[in-house]
C-alpha cells in the first residue's frame, strides 16, 4: 500500500491548482491522472477567463451577471467570493508564466462574452485553456520532487470507512496492477462527464470517473439535471467553436438568411446566455428554418482575414481540418452540443463535501456558482479559484487528522474481483455498445428540450442499460494498457451519472437555465429555487433538496 | 456529409512486447468518407471489430496531443489526418507507433524519453529575487513582445517532432525539437530572468546537434516550426556568448569564410571549428581529400562581385535606420 497525505485525482487546471496549494502547505501530495497532466481537457478551453479588471467594469457587475446567468440557482455568497478572487487569480496565472493576449497599452486584452455586461473575458488567442494549463504545470512541476505523479492511472474507487476517507484504489495502465493509495484527504478534480452524451464538445476521456466514485462512496451529487449545451459546435463531430467567435462579432443566420437571434434576445443578440442561444438554434432547426442536415450558420467573414486568423487561429484550423470549411470565406455550420455539467459533487466554497476527508473542485464539483446555466469564461476561473481552495482545505484537514487511514487488500479486491469476473466471461455485454446506446438515449431523452414522457422513457432505458451492465464483458485479457477494461469502467461510471441526470430532470417540474421542460415552461421560484441532491442507494438516486444561498440579488425574470 | 464513400484497407501495427514474439500488421477494412480522420477509423475498429487495439487518444480536435503516430511513415496526429488523401497518395494506409520511444503496446509508446528531454531544459519561468514581479498587477507586455511567442505556445507536446527527428535517433544528448522550441519560448519571455544562463548552457547541452533537416517542422501539427525556433536559439546563443562550441564556431567560421572570399575554405573551416588539435585529428582525412582534390588546401581566389557580397554582409550586420 502506498501512502500520502493528500491525493488529488485529476490533473487538469483544478487538480493541479489544488495540488500546488497542498504542496505549498507542506503536505506529501499524490497526483493521480489517467492522462498526462498536459493532455487534460482543460487545455481544450478556448475563449477565455473572466475577471472584472477594466476601469468601466466592476466586481459587482460580474457577480450580478453570474447570478442572473445562473437563473438564480447559484449560491450568491459563493459567487461573491468567486468574482472577488477573479482579478488576483488572473494576475497570479500571469506571474506563473501564462502568455495572455495583450492590448496596445500592454495590459491584458479583453473580449466580450455572452451574458456579460462588459468585455471581461481575458484570453490567450483562442487557446486560453492550453495557455493556463501549460503555465500551471510549469509552476507545479518546477520541482518534481515535491509531489508524486501517478501518470496514466485509472481511479476505480474512493475508500470510505467509519464515515471517513481512507484513500483510493486505482490501477496503472502500463502494468494493469491495482493498488491502494492511502491518505486522509482526497480531492476529486476529474473534470467533465460529457461523454454521457453522443453529441458533445468534450474529449473522449471526459467520463465523470471521479464524480461517479464519489457518488458511490456516499457523497451527495448536486444539480446534475443542469446540462449545458454549447450553441456552436461542428454538427458532425461536436468539435467546439468558441463563444469568442461571437464575442469577436460572429453572427448566426438560419437558412432563410435571417439573423434569428433578434427574435430571442433582441438586446444582445448572439451574446445572450448559452442556454438561450442553444434553444434558439434548436427551435429554428426544429421549425424547419435550418439548413439541410439540421444546422444553422455562424458567419465570421465580415470580420476580415487578419482578425479571424490572429484571434481565432485554432478555430480556423479546426474548420479547415475537420469540416473542410474556410471561415474567412465561408459560413461555419453549427448546432448545439453538450458542453458542460453545471452539476457535480456537492461542495461548499472550501471544496468540502458531506464526506469528511473528501474534497472536490472544478467541473467535477458543484459549489454552486453556475446554478442552472454557466456563463462562458467562468469555468476556467472556477477551476483555479476553487481548485486552490480545495487544495488548502484538504491540506489543512490532512495536517489536523490524527487517523492513520488504511486501504486494505479487501478494498483493492473489491475493485479487482468484479473486473476479473468481467474478463472471465465467455459471453456478455460489449461496453462500446452499452456506451453508444446510453449516449443515444441521453441525446434523445435528456437534451435541450425535455418533457415528462421523455424523462420517464429516459429513466426506463438507462435502468435497462444498467441491468445489462451487470453482465458486461472485457474481451481483451492483456495486463498492459488494456483500454477495453477502461471502456468497461468508464461506461459503468457514466451510467450511474446518466441515471442521476434523468431522475433529477424528471423530478424538477419547472424550466430554469439549461433545464427546459416543455410541459413546465416557466421558472417556479416558490417550489424550485433549491438545489437537487442525489445520494446513491440500491434503488437508484435518492433525491433531497437544499436551499439556495442568497445575499443581495432578488430573483427577476431573465431577459437578454 | 454526402461525400462518396471509400473502401479503406488499414494496416495497423500490433505488438505487445513480452507477450508477442514479433510485431505484426493487422488489416482492417472499413467503409469511410474520404475526410474521415484516421482516429475516427481506429476508434471504429475498437468499437466494432477489435476492442484490444490499443492507442492513446482523448480530445479528437488536435489540442491534447495524445494521438501522434506514424501514418504512412510520417509522424502525424491521427485526429487531424483524413483517410482519403492518404489512400490516394500512397495507395494504402499503414498506421504504426511513433519512433524514438519504445513501444508499450500496439500504437502506445513509452513517452519517458520525450518528457525527460522536456524536463531537462527547465521549462518554467526563472526569476531573480532582485527583480520581483509587479505586486498585484500583471507584467506589462506589448502585443509586439507577445508576437515573438506567437507560435511556440501552440505546442501540444504530441511528440510528433521527436518521433520524426533523426538527431534524436542518433544522439540521446539531443534535447529534440519540442524541448528546444520550448526553451526558445522562455528565452524570449521578458519575464524570465535566466536568458543568458539558459543560452550558455544549451550551447553545450545539445543545441548544435540539430541536423537542420526540418523534418520536425514538417511533422508539427500546430505550426510551431521547431527547426526555425532552433535556428533562432542558435542566433541568440552566438549573440550571447560567441562561438564556444564546435557547432557555433562552425557557424561563425562559415559566415566569415564566405565574407572573406565568397567561397568556403574547407581546411580553414576545420581549424575554426575544431581548433588546431582538431585539425591534427582530421589530418588523415585531409590528406586523402588533398590527393583527390588538390585545390582544397589552397586559399581560393575571391569570387567576382565580392564587394557586393560584402555590402550585403554589412547591411545584415548593421541594418540601416528605418529598416525592418
Amino acid at each position: 500500500m502506498r501512502r500520502h497525505e493528500v491525493i488529488v485525482v485529476g490533473a487538469g487546471l483544478a487538480g493541479q491548482r489544488a495540488a500546488l496549494a497542498a504542496v505549498e502547505a507542506g503536505r506529501d501530495v499524490a497526483v493521480v491522472s489517467k492522462l498526462h497532466p498536459l493532455r487534460s481537457h482543460s487545455g481544450a478551453a478556448q475563449g477565455g477567463i473572466n475577471a472584472a479588471v477594466g476601469a468601466e467594469d466592476s466586481v459587482d457587475t460580474h457577480i450580478y451577471d453570474t447570478v442572473k446567468g445562473s437563473d438564480y440557482l447559484g449560491d450568491q455568497d459563493a459567487i461573491e467570493f468567486f468574482c472577488r478572487e477573479a482579478g488576483p487569480t488572473v494576475v497570479e496565472m500571469e506571474h506563473f508564466g501564462t502568455i495572455f493576449s495583450r492590448a496596445p497599452d500592454g495590459s491584458l486584452a479583453r473580449r466580450p462574452f455572452g451574458g456579460a455586461g462588459f468585455p471581461r473575458t481575458i484570453y490567450a488567442a483562442d487557446r486560453t485553456g492550453l495557455a493556463l494549463l501549460q503555465a500551471i504545470w510549469e509552476r507545479l512541476a518546477t520541482d518534481a520532487s515535491r509531489f508524486t505523479l501517478y501518470q496514466e492511472w485509472d481511479l476505480t474507487r474512493i475508500v470510505v470507512r467509519e464515515g471517513k476517507v481512507q484513500g483510493i484504489v486505482a490501477f496503472d495502465r502500463k502494468t494493469g496492477l491495482f493498488e491502494g493509495i492511502a491518505a486522509p484527504a482526497v480531492v476529486v478534480a476529474t473534470g467533465p462527464s460529457g461523454r454521457i452524451y453522443a453529441r458533445t464538445t468534450n474529449a473522449h476521456s471526459c467520463t465523470g470517473d471521479g464524480v461517479a466514485a464519489a457518488y458511490e462512496a456516499g457523497a451527495l451529487v448536486k444539480d446534475m439535471e443542469f446540462v449545458q449545451f454549447h450553441p456552436t459546435a461542428l454538427p458532425e463531430s461536436g468539435i467546439l467553436i468558441t463563444e469568442g467567435a461571437r464575442g469577436e462579432g460572429g453572427i448566426l443566420k438560419n437558412a432563410q438568411g435571417e439573423r434569428f437571434m433578434s427574435k430571442y434576445a433582441p438586446h444582445v443578440l448572439e451574446l445572450a446566455s448559452r442556454d438561450v442561444v442553444s434553444r434558439a438554434i434548436a427551435t429554428e432547426v426544429a421549425e424547419g428554418r435550418g439548413f439541410e442536415g439540421g444546422f444553422v450558420h455562424l458567419e465570421l467573414m465580415h470580420l476580415g482575414k487578419e482578425r479571424i486568423e490572429s484571434r481565432l487561429q485554432e478555430i480556423c484550423d479546426f474548420c479547415r481540418n475537420f469540416s473542410g470549411i474556410d471561415p474567412v470565406t465561408q459560413p461555419i455550420p453549427v448546432y448545439p452540443a453538450q458542453h458542460y455539467m453545471m452539476g457535480g459533487i456537492g461542495t461548499n466554497a472550501k471544496g468540502a463535501t458531506n464526506v469528511p476527508g473528501l474534497f472536490a473542485a472544478g467541473e467535477a464539483a458543484c459549489v454552486s456558482i453556475h446554478g442552472a446555466n454557466r456563463l462562458g469564461g467562468n469555468s476556467l476561473l472556477e477551476t483555479l479559484v476553487f481548485g486552490k481552495q480545495a487544495g488548502i482545505a484538504a491540506a489543512a484537514y490532512a495536517q489536523q487528522s490524527s487517523d492513520r487511514p488504511v486501504v486494505t487488500d479487501a478494498d483493492v479486491n473489491a475493485s479487482q474481483v468484479p473486473i476479473r469476473a468481467m474478463m472471465a466471461r465467455s459471453d456478455g455485454e460489449d461496453p462500446s455498445k452499452l456506451r453508444a446506446e446510453m449516449q443515444a438515449t441521453m441525446d434523445r431523452y435528456a437534451g435541450i428540450y425535455r418533457t415528462e414522457a421523455d424523462m420517464l422513457e429516459g429513466i426506463r432505458r438507462i435502468r435497462a442499460l444498467k441491468a445489462r451492465y451487470a453482465n458486461v464483458r472485457i474481451v481483451d485479457r492483456s495486463q498492459v494498457y488494456n483500454l477495453n477494461l477502461t471502456d468497461a469502467l468508464e461506461v459503468g461510471h457514466m451510467l450511474d451519472l446518466a441515471e442521476v441526470i434523468v431522475v433529477g430532470a424528471y423530478a424538477r417540474t419547472e424550466s430554469r437555465g439549461a433545464h427546459f421542460r416543455i410541459d413546465y415552461p416557466k421558472r417556479d421560484d416558490a417550489r424550485w429555487m433549491r438545489h437537487t441532491l442525489a445520494r446513491k442507494s440500491a434503488e437508484g438516486p435518492e433525491l433531497s433538496y437544499s436551499p439556495v444561498a442568497y445575499t443581495r440579488w432578488e430573483p427577476k425574470e431573465r431577459v437578454y | 456529409m454526402g461525400a462518396k464513400l471509400l473502401e479503406a484497407p488499414i494496416d495497423v501495427y500490433r505488438f505487445e512486447p513480452g507477450r508477442d514474439a514479433a510485431p505484426r500488421y493487422e488489416r482492417y477494412t472499413l467503409t469511410v468518407e474520404p475526410h474521415t480522420p484516421v482516429l475516427t477509423a481506429l476508434l471504429k475498429i475498437r468499437a466494432e471489430m477489435d476492442p484490444s487495439l490499443t492507442l492513446r487518444y482523448s480530445c479528437r480536435s488536435s489540442i491534447c496531443g495524445s494521438c501522434a503516430m506514424q501514418i504512412n511513415s510520417k509522424s502525424r496526429l491521427a485526429c487531424q489526418t483524413p483517410i482519403g488523401p492518404e489512400i490516394e497518395r500512397h495507395g494504402r494506409l499503414v498506421v504504426e507507433p511513433m519512433r524514438n520511444q519504445p513501444v508499450l503496446r500496439d500504437l502506445v509508446v513509452d513517452q519517458a524519453p520525450f518528457w525527460r528531454q522536456y524536463d531537462r531544459i527547465e521549462p518554467h519561468l526563472k526569476l531573480d529575487p532582485r527583480h520581483p514581479m509587479p505586486e498585484g498587477k500583471p507584467n506589462p507586455m506589448s502585443p509586439e513582445e507577445v508576437a515573438r511567442f506567437y507560435e511556440t505556445p501552440r505546442c501540444i507536446a504530441c511528440a510528433a517532432c521527436f518521433s520524426a527527428c533523426p538527431a534524436v535517433e542518433a544522439d540521446p544528448d539531443f534535447p529534440g525539437p519540442m524541448a528546444l522550441a520550448k526553451l526558445y519560448r522562455f528565452v524570449v519571455d521578458p519575464r524570465d530572468q535566466a536568458h543568458q544562463d539558459r543560452l550558455v548552457r544549451i550551447q553545450t547541452g545539445g543545441l548544435w546537434l540539430c541536423l537542420r533537416c526540418h523534418l520536425c517542422t514538417e511533422a508539427c501539427p500546430k505550426d510551431v516550426r521547431p527547426s526555425e525556433r532552433i535556428r533562432d536559439l542558435k542566433e541568440l546563443a552566438i549573440a550571447a556568448q560567441g562561438g564556444t562550441e564546435p557547432g557555433s564556431r562552425h557557424a561563425i567560421g562559415f559566415k566569415e569564410n564566405i565574407r572573406e572570399r565568397g567561397l568556403l575554405q574547407e581546411m580553414k573551416l576545420v581549424r575554426q571549428t575544431e581548433g588546431l588539435a582538431g585539425l591534427v585529428g582530421q589530418a588523415g582525412q585531409g590528406l586523402r581529400m588533398r590527393r583527390k582534390k588538390p585545390e582544397i588546401t589552397k586559399k581560393p581566389r575571391a569570387i567576382e562581385g565580392l564587394d557586393q557580397l560584402q555590402t550585403l554582409y554589412r547591411e545584415l550586420d548593421h541594418p540601416a535606420e528605418g529598416e525592418p
